[in-house]
C-alpha cells in the first residue's frame, strides 16, 4: 500500500468518526442546568424539630422540584410512582381538586419570582389598605387577623429581601424560627404551644421510648390567612341498611 | 326348627324394632346438634376451656396468644402479630380533650375504627361526636350524634366528642355478672372478649354510652386490617360480646399516643401521663378551665374536657 493511500484511508477514517459524533452531538440537546433550588427551610437544621415532611413549600412545589415527598401523607391515595397531574390556570393559580378543597396550599415560595436583589414596593388604597397585585389573587390569601393593617407584608417580612423575616421592633428573625415571630402577637398561644397544649402532636407521651413530634405555627396555619376554612366532616355513626 | 344353642333370644322382629328405633335415635340426635357445626369453625375446644386472663400464667397465655393468631389467620386470610402488653409502673393515663378547639370533623372516629379493627359492616365507632347548641345551655337532651354539613364547624355550635372514660369509679365494671370486665393498674378499663358472656350489662350502666355490642360477627377486609394486635386491645371480637375504647393499649402501652390523638387536625386532643408532672395533662388539668361530663354520677373520669379561655 502506498504512502498516499495509507493518509486517505487515515483520513477517511477520521471523517466518519467525526461525522459519526457530530450526528450524535446533534441529536442529544446539551443538559440545561436546572434552576438552583431555593429551599426556604434547610431541612438539616429542623432535625429533631419537624418532621421531614414539613418544609415550607407547597405540595405542588415540592412534587416538581423532586424534593423528598415521603413526609407527605398523599400516598394514602396517590401511588408513589404516578404524581397526579397538577391543572393550572392562565393565572397560574393552582386548581384543587374538590376532595383536596381542605388542604392547606397556602405557604408559597416568594423567591421564585422575588429574587433578594428586586424588593418589592407596596401600593396602598386610598384608604390605607394594600392593593394587592393582580398576579397574587388566589396565589395569595392575605386574611391575618380583623385589622387591616395586619395585611401590610412588612408587618413581618423584610422589605429588601422577603426570605427575611422582623420582629415589629425590627429584631431579625430567621424563616425556620418564624414561630417565635408568631409569638410576637399570640402570647398566650405561644404559652400553650410550648407546654404542648396548642397544636397537633405525634409521636410518643413516653419519652424514654421514643421523641414527641411537635409541629411549627406554620405548619399548620397558612402564616397569611391563619384562620381555618372549615372541614368536612367524615360519616356519622353507621346503621346496617334494613334490606340486608 | 329352632336349635337351642344358637338361639340369642333375638328374633327376627326384635332386631328389625331395636334397630329401626336405634336409627332413628342416631339420626334424631345428629339433627339436635347439627346448628353446633356452624359454631364450630372459629370455636375450639382449647377455646371452650380457656382460664379467665387474670388466671392465665405466662406459659398459658403464649399458648393462647398463637392459637387466636391462628384463628385470626384462619378467619380473615392474614396471620396478625397479638401480644399481651402489660401496664407500666408509676403510669396512670389521663385523657384531655379542648372542646375550643374541636371542630367536630369526625376524623379522630374513623382513625379509630381503622386502628382498633371494629366491623366495618355494621360499623362500630366508639367515639361519638355531639353537635352542641352553642347556647349555654349545655343540655344533652339537644345534642345531634349524626349531624351532617357541607363544612364543620357550623355557627352556633360545638362539637363534644365523646368516648369511654375510664372511670375510676366505673358502673360498668361494677355490673358485670361474670368479671369479664375490669380497670387494669393504669387505669384503661378493658374487657376479656373470651370471657364474656354479651349480657349487656355494662352498657346499659354506662352514662356515657361507651360500650358497644357485636351484634353480628365482624366483618373486616384483609387489607384494613391492622395486625398489630393486643390481647385486652384491637385483636378482632367475637360475635356476641363486648368492646370499648381500650386507649390504643397496643399503642400507649408501647409508649405512643392513641390514634384519635394523632389524626386530630386541630390538636384538640391531649394523652399522657396524669402522674408525671410534667406531661401535658399535668399541665392542663393545672392551667386549664376543666370540665367533667356528669360529673354528679361521681363516676370520677380520667377523660376530662378542657378549654382555651
Amino acid at each position: 500500500m502506498s504512502e498516499e493511500s495509507k493518509t486517505s484511508l487515515a483520513l477517511g477514517t477520521l471523517t466518519v468518526v467525526f461525522a459519526a459524533l457530530a450526528i450524535a452531538f446533534a441529536r442529544v440537546p446539551a443538559p440545561v442546568p436546572a434552576p438552583p433550588r431555593q429551599p426556604l427551610v434547610v431541612p438539616a437544621n429542623l432535625a429533631g424539630v419537624l418532621p421531614p415532611g414539613t418544609v415550607r413549600i407547597s405540595a405542588a412545589q415540592l412534587i416538581k422540584s423532586g424534593g423528598d415527598t415521603s413526609g407527605l401523607d398523599c400516598y394514602a391515595c396517590h401511588h408513589k410512582d404516578q404524581p397526579p397531574v397538577i391543572k393550572v390556570e392562565a393565572d397560574r393559580r393552582i386548581i384543587l381538586p374538590k376532595e383536596h378543597s381542605d388542604l392547606i396550599f397556602g405557604m408559597r415560595n416568594c423567591a421564585e419570582c422575588h429574587p433578594a436583589d428586586k424588593p418589592v414596593k407596596l401600593e396602598y388604597a386610598e384608604d390605607g389598605t394594600v392593593v394587592v397585585p393582580e398576579a397574587h389573587r388566589g396565589l395569595l390569601a392575605m386574611a391575618h387577623g380583623r385589622n387591616f393593617r395586619n395585611e401590610n407584608c412588612f408587618n413581618c417580612h423584610d422589605q429588601d429581601q422577603l426570605n427575611q423575616l422582623h420582629t415589629a421592633d425590627g429584631t431579625k428573625v430567621k424563616f425556620e424560627d418564624a414561630t417565635l415571630l408568631c409569638a410576637g402577637c399570640h402570647g398566650p398561644t405561644y404559652r400553650d404551644w410550648e407546654a404542648g397544649i396548642h397544636g397537633r402532636t405525634s409521636g410518643y407521651w413516653d419519652r424514654s421510648a421514643g421523641p414527641i413530634v411537635r409541629q411549627q405555627c406554620a405548619s399548620c396555619h397558612d402564616p397569611h390567612a391563619p384562620a381555618f376554612t372549615g372541614l368536612i366532616p367524615m360519616p356519622g355513626p353507621h346503621f346496617r341498611a334494613r334490606d340486608k | 326348627m329352632s336349635d337351642p344353642s344358637t338361639d340369642t333370644g333375638v328374633t327376627r322382629r326384635s332386631f328389625l324394632r331395636t334397630s329401626t328405633v336405634l336409627a332413628a335415635g342416631a339420626a334424631a340426635v345428629a339433627a339436635g346438634i347439627a346448628p353446633l357445626r356452624k359454631l364450630g369453625q372459629f370455636s375450639s375446644v382449647d377455646e371452650f376451656l380457656q382460664k379467665h386472663y387474670k388466671e392465665l400464667t405466662p406459659e398459658e397465655m403464649k399458648t393462647v396468644l398463637s392459637r387466636i393468631e391462628t384463628e385470626v389467620e384462619r378467619q380473615y386470610g392474614i396471620r396478625p402479630h397479638v401480644r399481651d402488653y402489660k401496664p407500666m409502673n408509676g403510669v396512670e393515663y389521663v385523657y384531655a380533650l379542648n372542646l375550643t378547639r374541636c371542630v367536630g370533623c369526625r376524623k379522630c372516629v374513623h382513625a379509630c375504627v381503622a386502628e382498633n379493627n371494629q366491623s366495618r359492616n355494621p360499623e362500630i365507632q366508639y367515639i361519638r361526636v355531639l353537635k352542641m347548641p352553642n347556647d349555654g345551655t349545655f343540655d344533652l337532651e339537644k345534642s345531634d350524634p349524626v349531624y351532617t354539613a357541607k363544612a364543620v364547624p357550623e355557627a352556633g355550635s360545638f362539637y363534644m366528642p365523646v368516648q369511654c372514660h375510664h372511670c375510676k369509679n366505673p358502673p360498668c365494671v361494677r355490673v358485670c355478672p361474670v368479671k369479664a370486665t375490669w380497670q387494669e393498674p393504669d387505669g384503661i378499663t378493658v374487657v376479656d372478649y373470651n370471657w364474656c358472656i354479651g349480657c349487656r350489662y355494662c352498657e346499659a350502666a354506662c352514662p356515657y354510652f361507651a360500650r358497644r355490642f357485636n351484634w353480628s360477627t365482624p366483618s373486616i377486609p384483609k387489607e384494613q386490617m391492622n395486625t398489630n394486635m393486643s390481647y385486652l386491645g384491637n385483636r378482632p371480637r367475637y360475635k356476641g360480646v363486648m368492646e370499648k375504647c381500650h386507649f390504643c393499649i397496643q399503642r400507649t402501652r408501647a409508649g405512643r399516643y392513641p390514634a384519635c390523638l394523632e389524626v386530630c387536625p386541630t390538636g384538640s386532643r391531649k394523652f399522657g401521663n396524669i402522674l408525671d408532672p410534667n406531661s401535658e395533662v399535668s399541665y392542663i388539668l393545672k392551667n386549664k378551665r376543666v370540665l367533667i361530663l356528669k360529673e354528679e354520677l361521681g363516676t370520677l373520669p380520667r377523660f376530662f374536657y378542657y378549654f382555651d379561655v
